[in-house]
């Protein structure tokens, strides 16, 4: 039920460039609100403080910088409100989290960079075999 | 009997390294608990319990007090090397700081400090005095 709830509230397009960054600020706040309980829930105060996690989302957003298409931004910003609802609705366990956001930074996930300009097979390529 | 008194020492000391580790854990639950419980008490005790005068004389003192809290935040933030000068004029523009910074900073001043900043007043803040102010209006309102 709360899925499904969930599921209806996708907000409209934004209309310009700023609405989008204001928007992307509302979710960072919101985010950093949901910290807290967060770590309630899955029981990390072993492992990580706030303000590493804060961290940790911050670079997430920062690693789309360069993009300057509000629908772009707007799609984005619908994948990181879902995200969050997953961690807040415990739809992960408790390594899903650390692995991605706690030691994801050293090593554990593949932190390719952003290449727009990039073709599909050059990025494979760089890819190489790993996953 | 060399056999059954390893049995049982082999079956005692697992439960005891068990036991263990709860209680140390319990432990420093209750004493986090204990320390935060106890500064906040003293901090609105300090408040509440001054004559006019001199509350006065300690909201300028925290002013000072606020002020470097917000420095060191800001430092730590931005990863600013030890000897840049951060001061009550320096501008978050100026010490390199992006937007997402800003708002990062705004953020941790809330963790710090124990209160919420609302979306318009975060965006006049421009430098380190500027955050010093609200925190300290917020404290007080939050405070009375």
């Amino acid at each position: 039920m709360a899925f499904t709830m969930r599921a209806v509230k996708v907000p409209p397009n934004s209309a310009s460039l700023e609405e989008a960054r204001h928007r992307v600020f509302d979710f960072f706040r919101q985010a950093c609100r949901a910290i807290p309980s967060i770590m309630e829930i899955y029981n990390l105060d072993d492992v990580v403080t706030p303000s590493q996690l804060r961290s940790t989302i911050a670079k997430e957003i920062r690693k789309n910088q360069g993009v300057t298409n509000p629908k772009v931004i707007d799609m984005l910003l619908f994948k990181g409100m879902e995200e969050l609802g997953n961690i807040t609705e415990h739809a992960k366990q408790r390594h899903h989290v650390i692995g991605q956001y706690v030691v994801g930074q050293k090593g554990l996930v593949q932190d390719m960079e952003k290449d727009q300009g990039s073709s599909d097979f050059l990025k494979k390529f760089y890819t190489s075999n790993y996953s | 009997m060399a056999h059954s008194l390893a049995a049982a020492a082999s079956s005692f000391s697992p439960p005891a390294a068990r036991r263990r580790l709860p209680g140390q854990v319990t432990n420093v639950i209750s004493r986090r608990s204990s320390v935060s419980f106890n500064s906040q008490r003293i901090s609105f005790m300090s408040i509440r319990s001054r004559p006019s005068q001199l509350r006065f004389k300690i909201c300028c003192s925290a002013k000072k007090e606020t002020v470097d809290k917000v420095c060191n935040i800001v430092k730590t933030q931005l990863a600013l090397p030890e000897g840049t000068a951060v001061t009550g004029e320096s501008k978050f523009s100026e010490l390199g700081a992006d937007s997402l910074d800003t708002v990062e900073i705004v953020m941790g001043l809330e963790e710090e400090f124990n209160i919420t900043v609302d979306e318009t007043s975060a965006q006049d803040i421009a430098t380190v005095q500027d955050a010093a102010n609200l925190i300290e209006k917020l404290v007080l309102e939050k405070a009375a």
